[in-house]
């Protein structure tokens, strides 16, 4: 038994880590508040100069076809320096749809773009006032005149202004309450009326997207109409590994914050990380970051087996991260006291971010409810 | 990554689990698994267990071969812990013999020592007990203030003070004691030596401490003119504290054998949920039910690989670093939390005790018997102290 990442994975790891932090580390994530998306170009392109964007592409369409587990050290420096972006929405939920699901054609059109870093999707699910369920997905596909139309509204669609391409999901069944939905993949085009929406984590740009009589072609649609919500299952699994990867990175960074903070703020004569009541709160900290840790490395590695258990681990890692990370990245402002609560320190863009990925494509209790349902329970 | 076992870590697993179904006390692995309450009887029974280990080459499968043991490596220990549990085979009442000091005396005893102990150690004959805490010296165990003294230019040692906690002590045939043999105020960690004192003679009396689950796992210890020799002294006079960190590197797998059990335990809870039922439905259908359940699964297994991932570290570093301290604390709270939930889901019949109660395992005695697990064995509080200063690196408090 051997459970840690390879030599190569680590030294692959601090290839990322070295260039995050030339461009400042969390700067990258500020830049975005101040919607200037021009370092996180660079770090997407750099990104792909190193091949994190081909990491998870066969080698028929110009990628390296490794597995999930290595594109963990990618996605944990990512997260400690909080970039934002589509990295994981293209690599970890589109990727692993297309793989699965994808004709040889949608393949050879977007695989390759993507492994080259040209290519970033998005990815559209939530409509106003609606929520990440079956019955939540209202955006209708329906045949008129031999033709597909699609009409209604998708919000909180992440970097809609730098994806290429959007993976929608949409209604193309309004008898069938389980599914009766399909997954279409469309390319960015100006017919598109994209309307940007202001997000709690400014870092994270969202953007609300009208469709009106919008031409789908067949070519367009991926794997089976009506199925689209069981195939998307399958891209949960890797997303949700792949989040689970990039909290732990994020929360690895807080820990890192509190720690060092508590080790140089001086208050009645003598570092605050010497009273208990800070350091047993940087402990449960540390502690929850290791377990998050422990979780989601076994996550990314079952997610590529047929182990019973795939289902269970993936989503309890999901959970278990995003609750935490809430929890770390409070305790760090309490820590910081005053200076915490302030824009200059980073601890806020943690716990917005923090915030962001507990509800982004379910709730912790769906994801709970998955992990009691997939054991048989 | 990977976590297939080998071949040879296979074939030793199969050999254990035949050995087991043969030599298990009879009717054991049916479930006839009560253990005698009388105490000699209890003892009696226990040793036996123990001996039969022992002709099988099953007692201390860590130590090296030639001194009885199988050279195992950690991960055979994992096995090894994985069966045992798997069959809830009786307790080991040698554990601290077997774990602890035969270990230390091999790593660090005279000639004589390992010659004239460890045998016993393995078949039962001598069972030992560890006098470590007492009444004024709990987490801070430099206060210890049992004190033994040269006798003239013999060599003999006269030991006076009071110890408590003693597991095994009742049963005890050797104990592997902590005693001040000079004073260090600034530095109290010196000045402690390690005797392995007879527990049967005349200035050594044992009480039991009765505890809130009515065991009497505990004892204290009174030393009246208790005499031990040159030749019990374990490591050197005065450097006590270094025997007992090399002891204590020597306590490798014991965590891996609790968590085995909690995870063992949490399917237990899971079945109960699905046994139980409120208005005529099972409770495992309840919506906040499910949640919690998925929870605890949520933290038990990320507390199992936390451990297979510092075990890793471990096998490759070749010792146990701090961060094990996790280990202990993490199991050790998720075992509180989740006996209270298997007690609570019982609704009032949960507080039937004993025999009365209705669910195997006695969760009851589990609930009340883990409010001693935080504290035995370094408290929560000390192994966060652990964690905070030597994983972390923040500064000590002024106190220490």
């Amino acid at each position: 038994m051997d459970f840690s990442l390879t030599e190569e994975q680590e030294m692959f790891r601090g290839h990322i880590r070295k260039m995050l932090d030339k461009f400042g580390g969390t700067q990258v994530a500020r830049d975005m508040i101040d919607n200037n998306p021009e370092s996180l170009k660079k770090v997407y392109s750099t990104l792909a100069e190193l091949g994190c964007s081909g990491i998870n592409i066969p080698e028929e369409y110009d990628g390296m076809d490794l597995d999930a587990l290595d594109l963990v050290p990618t996605f944990e420096e990512m997260g400690r320096s909080l970039v934002p972006g589509l990295f994981m929405e293209t690599s970890a939920l589109a990727v692993p749809i297309l793989k699965k699901y994808g004709t040889d054609e949608q393949k050879q059109n977007y695989l390759p773009g993507v492994a080259t870093g040209e290519k970033l999707i998005s990815f559209a699910a939530l409509e106003p006032f609606n929520d990440f369920s079956p019955a939540g997905i209202q955006c209708e596909l329906a045949q008129k005149d031999g033709q597909w139309l699609l009409n209604g509204t998708k919000t909180l669609v992440p970097e809609a202004e730098l994806a290429d391409a959007f993976l929608l999901l949409v209604r193309t069944n309004k008898e069938h309450t389980e599914d009766g939905l399909t997954l279409v993949l469309i390319d960015k085009t100006d017919a598109l009326t994209i309307e940007s929406q202001s997000s709690f984590d400014e870092a994270k740009h969202v953007a609300k997207i009208e469709f009106t009589n919008l031409v789908i072609t067949p070519e367009q649609i991926i794997g089976e109409v009506d199925k689209g919500w069981e195939q998307l299952q399958e891209g949960l699994l890797y997303f949700n590994a792949a989040l689970s990867s990039y909290i732990v990175g994020a929360m690895e960074n807080v820990v890192n914050m509190a720690t060092e903070y508590a080790k140089i703020r001086e208050q009645f004569g003598q570092a605050i990380g010497r009273f208990q009541a800070i350091k047993h709160s940087i402990v449960n900290m540390k502690v929850n970051l290791e377990i998050a840790r422990s979780l989601s490395h076994y996550a990314n590695w079952v997610v590529d087996t047929d182990e019973f258990d795939r289902e269970a681990a993936v989503y309890s890692a999901r959970t278990y991260a995003t609750e935490k990370f809430i929890e770390v990245s409070a305790h760090n402002i309490q820590i910081h006291g005053g200076i915490g609560f302030t824009e200059e320190i980073d601890c806020h863009l943690f716990v917005k971010r923090a915030r962001y990925y507990n509800q982004y494509l379910g709730s912790t209790s769906f994801y709970q409810e998955k992990v009691v349902s997939s054991l048989g329970w | 990554m990977d976590f297939s076992f080998t071949k040879k870590e296979e074939k030793f697993r199969t050999e254990l689990r035949t050995w087991l179904e043969t030599n298990l006390p009879e009717g054991w692995l049916e479930g006839k698994r009560d253990l005698p309450e009388d105490l000699d009887e209890y003892s009696r029974v226990l040793r036996a267990w123990q001996n039969k280990l022992y002709e099988g080459g099953w007692a201390a499968i860590a130590w090296p071969k030639e001194y009885g043991g199988k050279d195992a490596s950690l991960m055979e220990e994992i096995i090894y812990h994985q069966e045992m549990v798997r069959v809830k085979a009786p307790p080991l009442i040698n554990y601290i013999g077997i774990h602890m000091v035969g270990p230390t005396l091999i790593d660090i005893g005279t000639d004589e020592q390992k010659e004239r102990y460890l045998k016993n150690i393995l078949t039962g004959e001598e069972i030992w007990c560890q006098g470590y805490s007492e009444p004024g010296a709990g987490s801070d165990l430099t206060g210890l203030k049992t004190r033994a003294v040269k006798d003239g230019d013999s060599d003999r040692w006269l030991i006076n003070g009071q110890k408590v906690w003693t597991s095994f002590g009742h049963v005890a045939d050797k104990c592997f004691l902590l005693t001040r043999t000079s004073n260090h105020p600034e530095k109290k960690h010196r000045g402690i030596t390690v005797f392995m004192m007879d527990m049967h003679q005349t200035g050594v009396e044992t009480l039991p401490i009765v505890q809130m689950d009515g065991h009497k796992d505990f004892n204290e210890v009174y030393m009246t003119d208790a005499v031990a020799t040159d030749a019990d002294v374990v490591g050197q006079v005065d450097s006590g504290w270094h025997v007992l960190i090399a002891l204590m590197l020597h306590e490798r797998t014991g965590i891996g054998a609790e968590l085995f059990t909690l995870e063992k335990q949490f399917n237990d809870t899971v079945e109960l949920t699905q046994q139980y039922k409120v208005n005529g439905k099972p409770l495992i259908e309840d919506p906040a039910i499910r949640q919690r359940l998925a929870n605890f699964y949520a933290r038990v297994r990320g507390s199992l690989l936390n451990y297979y991932k510092n075990l890793t570290t471990t096998i490759k570093n070749g010792q146990p670093g701090a961060e094990t301290s996790i280990d202990k604390l993490v199991v050790t709270e998720l075992n509180q939390a989740l006996s209270a939930f298997a007690v609570e889901i019982q609704g009032h019949q949960g507080v039937l005790w004993d025999k009365d109660a209705v669910a195997d395992p006695k969760w009851q005695h589990l609930f009340l018997a883990s409010f001693g697990q935080t504290i035995g064995g370094g408290t929560s509080e000390v192994q966060r102290n652990t964690i905070g200063e030597r994983v972390l690196g923040l500064p000590k408090d002024m106190g220490r």
